[in-house]
Formats: structure tokens, sequence, C-alpha cells
């Protein structure tokens, strides 16, 4: 069993690592929350803007409108997903929104295999200017990019959480997950109250795309895939608490890295987010009884 | 078309279903026969003519078709039927294959036991799963499989599939030859495996179709239609769900062991987790709830790459399809291609013959433009 | 809008999505290949223009019109592994031969199947090029899998292919020899470097696809001959936790100690920086790689600290030190023939030319008509032959099982390029099948 001192670094990368799935996890919990629609496309557009902005900056541009066009496009596109397909199927089971978001994931993994060909030995990268430079933590280099994306984690649960509770746009938000019909026939303007909803979403999914192609790998399967393990901290939050989001997605990442000095189970540490939200789901919904969905599932 | 006032993926059809299962059993009619009559024409051409017409290229394809038929049917009866959509089919799927290659490296028993015991095992498996997890409703059951899938994917990366080795895994990562995996005796060669393939695959539709007439499909329907009734009518809900996830897994568990015969060779990348979402999207597009829908999935999963691999045309291509297919499906055809291309069919019968009585007023009541 | 007219908007979204789509790819396609070309180009070496593509060939300038030759390829291409540059080389290769003589007038077609990691799939494609596609030869196969779900096939139907190996049964079975080491020679070859170097631990650390344990027994049996402890990982592809991977492999390996890595390019690449961006590079001895690191394109993205710091197996001889008219030939074929080689200049560029000149080689040693038996004998026949693109003279044989390539450089960056650390050395004996190799070749394994 290895000692301390052999753990102490992996609890900074632990923590690294979290922050990377917060980001995703937080997202889509956002949304949920909003829209009653799981966003697992949440990844695949983020990908696509980060592979967009290497183009444009492998083609001279500058860096910041690189990332800013990463953004702009997670915006548009998720918007204009949100718009057509929203109301399309307003009236569904949450399930069904899910999956239908599965489909755009589909439709842009694809996509970005066919533009963005692999090729022999190439690779591509994101670099910020924040990935130079940091501090120590127990012989550890902590970069400016993780520390801005653990911040950044925290900073969108509480601004979203003060949002959604304290303003009118957020009470509106939090109506039309519940019920959008009654929400509707109280006067509340829906469709643009969904639109900003889905614009906020895409504005993340974009920031996230440009941080993880940093932080983890600029490669369509990659960060399209992530989002399962994101989703993983969603799901212990039962897709409720954006806090338990945040939470969840940290102890994630702390416990697959502190696996890693562990000899008989290191092989097996990309399994915690699914086993931990397994249990999550599983042992937690025991004692509360059988877990609903949201709106109305059966006719 | 989205029904009015929600529902799951395949509610239109389950209304027509309950409405269809409330009066009795109706007897064979000739309409019955005449379908009788297609579909065992369709499987000896199939079994005989098909082979000889088709280059081995194809008829690999075509067994990989019957094989992903069979897990197309698994989750159709899962998602169809009873309206659970497990988002993890293709890691039960690596387990049927594991089984199946495990027992064929470690004794000698005959192929049809196998397949059996692949079947069996992995149905107690499914099961086992599938009691804690239908506590669970419509989207966290699904989010649920797709985690436990997840979970089985890293597992079996680092387990590996068995290639010949002892102990319980079975794997020997040092070999320099591997050891295919066998097939049975009596159909090694690729077109009798072919065979081999689509009469288990006619076996497994035959199952499905033998519950779908008996008690359990009409529970399934009942509760597809509301959950709530169906358990004040006093159906065991719980236990017709259970049953629904166990058939899945045995059909889905067979077809492993019929896709470790054809492969020879079984590796875990093979198996990736967002397989099991590929497998939805065909799945729906097919049509969840016919059966013909899950032959339909299986040839978009296996014949049409290899059309397009030979038109030189990237497999991307087919990603985006499928993408485009299950927005499609879910936002107007939820019944699928299998129910949505005989309306489309008709449609456009509908439009040929107004074009053909020029100067008569078509159906719709409009004058037919010239 | 009423329902009927929501849907069909809907399906004019999609449809426009997809029209789109297909615009977008057709052009930006073949804008993103040139984009990803490295920027590198060999300056040590004088300028293309001297040496004429014409000399590929028997007749320069004459086209040839005869019967086609049909050969085959079976190469990987899926998201994140792509080794289609070897055949699409080796078919430029054959391109300049077709339009400077072809093989006694008689051009050269070669069939590409891709392949995703599927067996069934790559069991398919073999029988297409056999049965439908009528090939004569394989020539460029590059696989993950192929040689282990093929091999038997080949000995069946008795042909002799030429690749580049990664399955263990490209270099264990008699149908199949290879230009380059594959990942277990290539890893002796780093680890080899690593002991020489008086490392008091090797840590070897591979990515989790097919055949790790057939991969790690070489440099167990490297380390345990110099009775040196040696740790065996695996990581499971893509990474997506690089740091706590560098991590690990530094605590393993402790201040004396090597890391010597087996991945893919960008995975080397994701772990190498993790390990700058955390300083840990200087805290081991040195770290290794197998041959996939022996590209200018991350001896660039790694930047100075890695000079002498990283030591790179390379199996083929390094472009940018060498100065002969083979090197100068392949360069100018690369850049007359080769547009879908989108790497560039590179080992998989290298390993492609190598294998269509020993075909070319084997093509023009055949008379009368060119069938499976004549093509393959004379591919089986090649003897001694100088690629100029190896550290030995590559020979097929009819032995049961080949490792033609058993010598190979080590490089190290240098400010954003390879160079050499130490030249042709012999891979060790003490691996149990080069040993084998080498009992059953003779001296065709060992001539320089």
């Amino acid at each position: 069993m290895p000692s301390w001192q052999d753990f102490e670094p992996f609890i900074v990368s632990g923590l690294a690592l979290g922050g990377v799935y917060a980001l995703s996890g937080v997202g889509m919990v956002v949304l949920y929350q909003a829209t009653g629609v799981v966003y697992l496309a949440f990844g695949a557009v983020g990908a696509m803007g980060a592979l967009i902005a290497w183009s444009l900056i492998n083609a001279g541009a500058p860096g910041w409108v690189g990332w800013l066009v990463c953004v702009a496009f997670g915006a548009l596109l998720t918007l204009g997903y949100g718009m057509v397909f929203g109301p399309l199927l307003a009236k569904r089971d949450p399930l069904v929104k899910a999956v239908a978001t599965l489909g755009l994931t589909l439709v842009l993994f694809g996509l970005m295999d066919l533009l963005w060909t692999t090729s022999g030995g190439q690779s591509r990268a994101i670099t910020l200017p924040t990935d130079n430079g940091g501090f120590m933590i127990s012989q550890i280099q902590v970069d400016w990019t993780q520390v801005i994306s653990l911040v950044l984690g925290i900073a969108i649960t509480v601004v979203t959480g003060v949002f959604l509770h304290y303003t009118k746009l957020g009470a509106a938000m939090r109506a039309m997950a519940n019920d959008r019909e009654i929400t509707a026939t109280l006067g509340v303007p829906v469709r643009r109250v969904e639109a900003a909803a889905w614009l906020g979403c895409g504005v993340l999914a974009g920031v996230a795309g440009i941080l993880l192609a940093d932080l983890v790998a600029l490669d369509a399967t990659t960060l399209t895939f992530l989002v399962i393990s994101s989703l993983a901290a969603a799901l212990i939050a039962r897709l409720r608490s954006i806090t338990i989001t945040f939470l969840a997605a940290i102890l994630i990442g702390l416990v697959h890295d502190l696996l890693t000095p562990i000899p008989s189970l290191t092989n097996y540490r990309d399994a915690t987010p699914f086993v931990l939200a397994a249990i999550a789901l599983l042992v937690l919904s025991r004692g509360g009884g059988r877990v609903l969905v949201r709106s109305r599932e059966e006719a | 078309m989205a029904a009015p006032g929600g529902g799951t993926v395949a509610d239109t059809a389950v209304r027509t279903a309950g409405a269809r299962q409330r009066s009795p059993l109706p007897r064979p009619g000739t309409g019955t026969l005449v379908r009788a009559t297609v579909i065992v024409a369709l499987l000896l051409f199939t079994l005989f003519a098909l082979p000889q017409l088709m280059s081995l290229y194809y008829v690999d394809s075509m067994t990989q078709a019957a094989i992903w038929a069979m897990a197309a049917l698994g989750l159709g009866v899962l998602v169809g039927r009873v309206g659970l959509v497990s988002l993890g089919q293709v890691a039960v799927l690596a387990i049927g294959a594991w089984v199946a290659a495990r027992l064929l490296f470690a004794t000698t028993q005959p192929y049809p036991l196998v397949l059996l015991e692949a079947g069996l095992i992995t149905m107690l498996l499914g099961t086992l799963i599938g009691l804690p997890a239908l506590r669970l409703r419509g989207l966290y059951l699904a989010l649920i499989t797709l985690m436990l899938a997840g979970a089985i994917t890293v597992v079996l990366a680092t387990a590996n599939f068995p290639n010949g080795g002892h102990g319980f895994l079975g794997y020997n990562g040092a070999l320099i030859n591997i050891p295919p995996i066998r097939r049975p005796s009596m159909a090694s060669s690729d077109p009798a495996y072919f065979r081999y393939a689509v009469v288990v695959a006619a076996l497994m539709f035959l199952l499905v179709f033998a519950h779908i007439r008996t008690r359990p499909g009409r529970a399934w329907a009942a509760v597809r239609q509301s959950e709530s009734a169906a358990l004040a009518a006093g159906i065991n809900t719980w236990l017709y769900k259970l049953w629904a996830f166990a058939l899945a897994s045995f059909i889905t568990g067979v077809a492993g062991g019929v896709l470790a015969g054809a492969d020879h060779y079984l590796y875990s990348l093979d198996f990736p987790t967002y397989y099991s979402i590929m497998l939805l999207a065909v799945v729906l597009m097919g049509g969840a709830y016919s059966l013909w829908g899950a032959v339909i999935a299986g040839l978009l999963w296996a014949l049409l790459p290899s059309i397009l691999q030979d038109w030189g045309v990237s497999a991307d291509w087919l990603t985006i399809l499928f993408g485009i297919g299950v927005l499609q499906v879910l936002t107007t055809a939820p019944r699928g291609l299998a129910d949505q291309v005989p309306k489309d069919l008709a449609r456009l019968g509908r439009l040929l013959r107004g074009l053909v009585r020029k100067r008569a007023p078509s159906e719709s009541g409009e004058v037919t433009a010239r | 809008m009423s329902m009927r007219e929501h849907i069909w908007s809907a399906r004019a979204v999609v449809g426009l999505v997809a029209v789109i789509g297909m615009l977008a790819a057709a052009g930006c396609s073949s804008s993103s290949s040139t984009s990803s070309t490295p920027k590198s180009t060999s300056s040590g070496t004088p300028s293309t223009s001297a040496v004429s593509t014409s000399q590929c060939g028997t007749k320069p300038g004459v086209a040839a019109t005869g019967t086609p030759i049909p050969l085959g390829a079976i190469a990987t291409n899926q998201p994140g592994t792509s080794f289609t540059d070897i055949p699409n080389m080796a078919a430029a290769y054959f391109a300049c031969v077709n339009a400077n003589g072809g093989i006694n007038g008689h051009p050269i077609k070669l069939y590409i199947e891709t392949e995703q990691t599927n067996p069934a799939q790559i069991a398919a494609d073999a029988k297409q090029l056999v049965q439908t596609d009528h090939v004569v030869g394989i020539v460029g196969n590059t696989s993950i899998i192929e040689c282990s779900v093929d091999s038997s096939y080949w000995q069946k139907l008795g042909y002799y292919i030429i690749d580049s190996g990664i399955a263990p049964e490209c270099y264990s079975t008699s149908n199949s020899a290879a230009v380059n080491m594959g990942p277990r020679y290539s890893s002796d070859g780093a680890v080899q470097y690593a002991l020489a170097q008086h490392a008091s631990k090797i840590v070897f650390d591979q990515s989790n696809v097919p055949g790790t344990g057939y991969i790690a027994a070489g440099p167990s049996a490297l380390a345990a001959n110099a009775h040196v402890p040696i740790v065996q990982l695996t990581e499971n592809v893509p990474i997506t936790d690089a740091d706590s991977v560098a991590i690990k492999e530094v605590d393993d390996a402790g201040p004396n100690g090597a890391v010597v890595l087996n991945f893919t390019p960008p995975e080397a690449l994701v772990i190498l920086q993790a390990a700058q961006k955390l300083g840990l590079e200087d805290k081991v001895k040195l770290w290794g790689c197998s041959t996939p690191c022996n590209t200018d394109f991350l001896a660039t993205s790694l930047g100075p600290k890695w000079n002498s710091k990283l030591f790179v197996n390379a199996e083929l001889t390094p472009p940018d030190v060498t100065n002969t008219t083979t090197m100068k030939l392949y360069e100018a074929i690369l850049k007359q023939y080769g547009s879908a080689v989108s790497g560039g200049i590179g080992s998989f560029s290298q390993m492609g030319f190598t294998e269509a000149e020993i075909m070319v080689h084997a093509l023009e040693s055949v008379t009368g008509a060119y069938t499976v038996a004549s093509v393959n004998a004379a591919v089986k026949a090649v003897k001694d032959f100088n690629t100029g693109m190896l550290c030995q003279a590559w020979t097929y044989g009819s032995y049961p099982m080949h490792i033609p390539n058993n010598m190979d450089y080590t490089v190290t960056p240098d400010n954003g390029k390879m160079v050499t650390a130490q030249g042709c050395t012999l891979i060790s004996a003490v691996d149990p099948q080069i040993k084998a190799y080498r009992d059953v070749a003779g001296t065709a394994a060992m001539a320089p």
C-alpha cells in the first residue's frame, strides 16, 4: 500500500481533473434545470468549437479570435438546436429530449472526423497563455489554466444558483422546466426565456470546449465522450443541484487520481465516474422511494 | 408526430397496441397466412440463394447484419414493447461474446449448447443488474445503463477477451500466435456460418414473436400505455419489466456468442461505450416496435457501411446519417422506417395516382397541377 | 404554425444542415489536410530538384500502358488512428513507376481497403481484395490487428505480404515480413539504450491496445538480463488524465530510473507535455520512446527542455541527416505524387516508400505472367536488398518467422528537430524472438 507521500501529488492532480469534469457537469445541469433537456451534445459542441478555433489559429489568427469564435459557435449551434428542436419535443418525455441530443452528438461527431481528418503521426493542440506559469503545491506544478477551470466551475455554480433563485428570468426558467404549458399561460415569454437558457448553455459549452481541449487533448472522440464521465457527476446530484454536481465532480476527480498509485486498482480507475454514479443512483434512491422523472411520464 | 399529452418514444404505437390487445386473439386469417408465407419464402431465399449471389465480402457483412439484428431485437423489446431505453446493450453483447469465447476455448461442447449457455449466463447478469436498476424510471434508467456500460467497458479493457489462455479470464497477453475462436464443425466456411447465424437469428425472432402473442406481450403493452393503470388492473408490472430485461439480455447474449464465432478474434476496443448510443440510433430508425425494424436496424448497422466502404465513401457519413435519423424519427416518425417507409410509399402512390388522373380532382379535393 | 408545417420546417432544417455539412466537408477537408502537414522541411538536404523522380522506373518518361498488375493493402483508418499514409505513399511510388516504364510496361494498381479495427470487417476486406479485385500481391498493410485476423487466410492462399507490422503475427508467421520493427522490438531498442546509459530502474508504459503482453515480454527479458528492475504499466487510450500518468511514471522510476513509452505520437506527446508542465522531466535519468515518437512534429511541440533528455528509437534512417540519392528520391516522389500523404516527411511515408521499393524490386524479377504464384515467389526470394532506408539489407526468405529489420538508430530532439544520438545498433538477442529469428535466418539477419 503506497504511503501518504505517494498519494499527495495525486490530490492536486485529482482536484484539477475534478475541475475538468465539473465544467461539463455543471453546464449540463444548468440547462436541465432550465429546459428539462439533458444536453448530451455538450462535449461534441465544445469539441467542434475548439477544432474551429484550432483551424483559425493555425491559419494565423490571433488566439483570442479563435477562442471567441469557439464560444460563439457553441452559443449559436446550441441556440439553433434549442430553437428548432425545443418546441418540437417540448411535450415529450425528458428521455426523448435527451436521446434527441444524442442525435446531434452523432452528427457533430461524424462531421468532426470528416473535416479534421486523423493523419498518421500528427496531433492537434490548443495552448492557452495561462499554461505557462503557475505555482508549486507539494512538489507538483499547478498551472493557471487548471486554476481557471476550477475557479470557473465554482463561479458558474454560484452565479447560476443565484441567477436561478433570485432573478425573474431565473425563476421563469425554473417554472418552465417544471411545466411549460402552465408557465406559458401565466404570461411568461416562454420562447424568449428558453432561448436565453439555450444561449447560456451554449456559451458554457464553448468555454468548456477550449479549456478541455487545453487541459485534456484536442481530440474529437475524447472530448465528445468525456461528457459521459461528466454526466456521472450530474447523476450523483440527480440532475437537481448544481452545487452537488460540482462537488461530485471534484470527488470523482480525486478518487480517480488517488487510485493511480494502487497497483491492484490502477487499471480500473477509469471506471470511477461510472461506478460512483451507479452507486449513487442505485443506493441513494432506495431510501427515498422510487425516483420519478421530473415531468409527466405516463400519458 | 408528437402525440398530444406527451409520452415516451413509441407512444402512438402503444395506444393502437393496447386497443388491439383488449380484444381476444384473432384466429389466423388469410392475411396472416400470406404474411407467414412471405416470411418463410424470404427466409429460404436468404439461406440458400443469397450466399450464391453475393461475394464473400458481402456474405461476411450479412453475417454481421444477422448478429446485430439480434442485438437490435433485444433493444427493441425494451424500447418498443416496454418503453425502457437501455444505453448499454453493446456492453451486454460484449459479455455474451466473452462467455461464449471462454466456453469455446475451455470446453469442446457443441456450438448450440455454448450459445444457449452464453445466452443464459448473460440473461442472469442482465437480470441481476436489472433488479436494482428497475427502481429508476425513464431518463434515469437510460443514464444508469450508460454508466454501467461505461464501467463494463473499462473492466473489459483490462480483463480482455479470452484468447486460449488459462485461468478464469482465459487471456494470455504474451501469445505470439493467437488461436482463432472455433466455429461449429458443420458451419466453418463463411457462407455456411452465415446460414447458421440466420437460423439462430430466426429462432430469436420467433422467441420474441411468441412472447408478443401471449401474456407477456399483453402485459408489456399495458405497462407501456400506463404503468399505474396496469398496476391497478392487477398486473405485476415489476415482474414483466424484469422479464423484458431477461429476454433482451438472453437474445443479446446469444448474439454475442454468434459474434464470437463470426469474428474469430475479439478485442475490447470493438465494443466502445458509444456503440450503445449508435445501436439505439439504428433501432429507432428501423423502428423499435416492429420486428422488421430490427432487421432493418441490423442492415443499417452492418450492410450499409460495407456498401459505402466499397464505393469509397467515408464511414463518417453514416455516423452523420444515424444522427439525422435519430432526430427525424423522434420528431416526426416515432415508429421508425419499418412503419414510415410503407407510409411514404403509400403517399407516393397517392401522388402518382393523382398525377395519372390528370383532369379528375385528387383525393384531397384540390385540382392536381399539371 | 400548424403541426404539419412545423414538421416540414424541422425536416427542412435537418436537410439544410446536412447539405451545408456536405458542402463544408468538401470545402474544408482539403484545406484541413494541408494545414496539418508539418511545417518542418529537411533543411539539411539539398534541393529536391537535383533528383528527378524518373529514376524510380526503368524507362524514364515512358508511361506504362499494358495490363495492370493488381496489388492490395489494408490499413486502419478510424477516428484517432490512421495509417493510410503508408499505403498512400506506396501508391505514390507506384504512380511514379507507372509514369516511367512500369514493370516491363505494365502499370501497378494498388487497391487500398481501410478498416476500423473490426475483425469481421478486416476478414471481409481481405476477401474483397482476393476475390473481387483479384490482387496478385499484398503490400502496405498497416493495421492494429490485421496480421492476427488474416494470417491463416494468407497462408492458405500463398500470399507473402510486405507490411508495416504491429500485431505479433506480423513477425511470428511465415507469410508476413515487415519493413519496421513494430512495437515490441522498437521498445526493445529504447530500453536497450536506457540500459546502456546505466539506468537503475526501467518503467515501461504502453497503450492498452491488443498485444500488451507480447510487447512487454521483450523489455522484461532485456531488463532481467541486465539485472535491472522493471515496472510494467498500461494506460487506456485516449488518455484523459495525463498528469496522473506522468506523476506515476516518475514516482515509479525514481531519480536514477528511466521511463520508456510505447504510445502513438499524440498520446506520447500528451504525457511528455504533462511531465514538462508539472516540472517532472528532470526527475528521472532519461526518457525513452519507441519509434512512433520519431517525428519532427513531436520535436517541435516538445521544446528545448527535452534536448538530450528524450531518446527515441528510430526504425528507419533519419531523413534530416541523410543525403543519399534514395532519400532525395523519396522526398521528390512525395512532393510530386504524394498529395494523399497528409503526414509529409516522416516514418509513415518512409515505410510506404520502402515497402513499395521492395515490391517493385520483386516484380521486376518476375518472368512471364504476373500471377499469385509468380509474384509471391518473387517476393519470398528477395534477399539482401539494400533499400537505402534501413540499417540493414532486407531479406524475406522462407522462414517460419520474419524480423528482417532488427537494427536501429536512436535519435533525440535538438531544438525542434530529431538528430542522431546513436548510430545503427543491433537489437539484443536477449529478446527470445530476436534470437529465434537470427537462428533461422543466419547471416542474412545480421548483414549491415
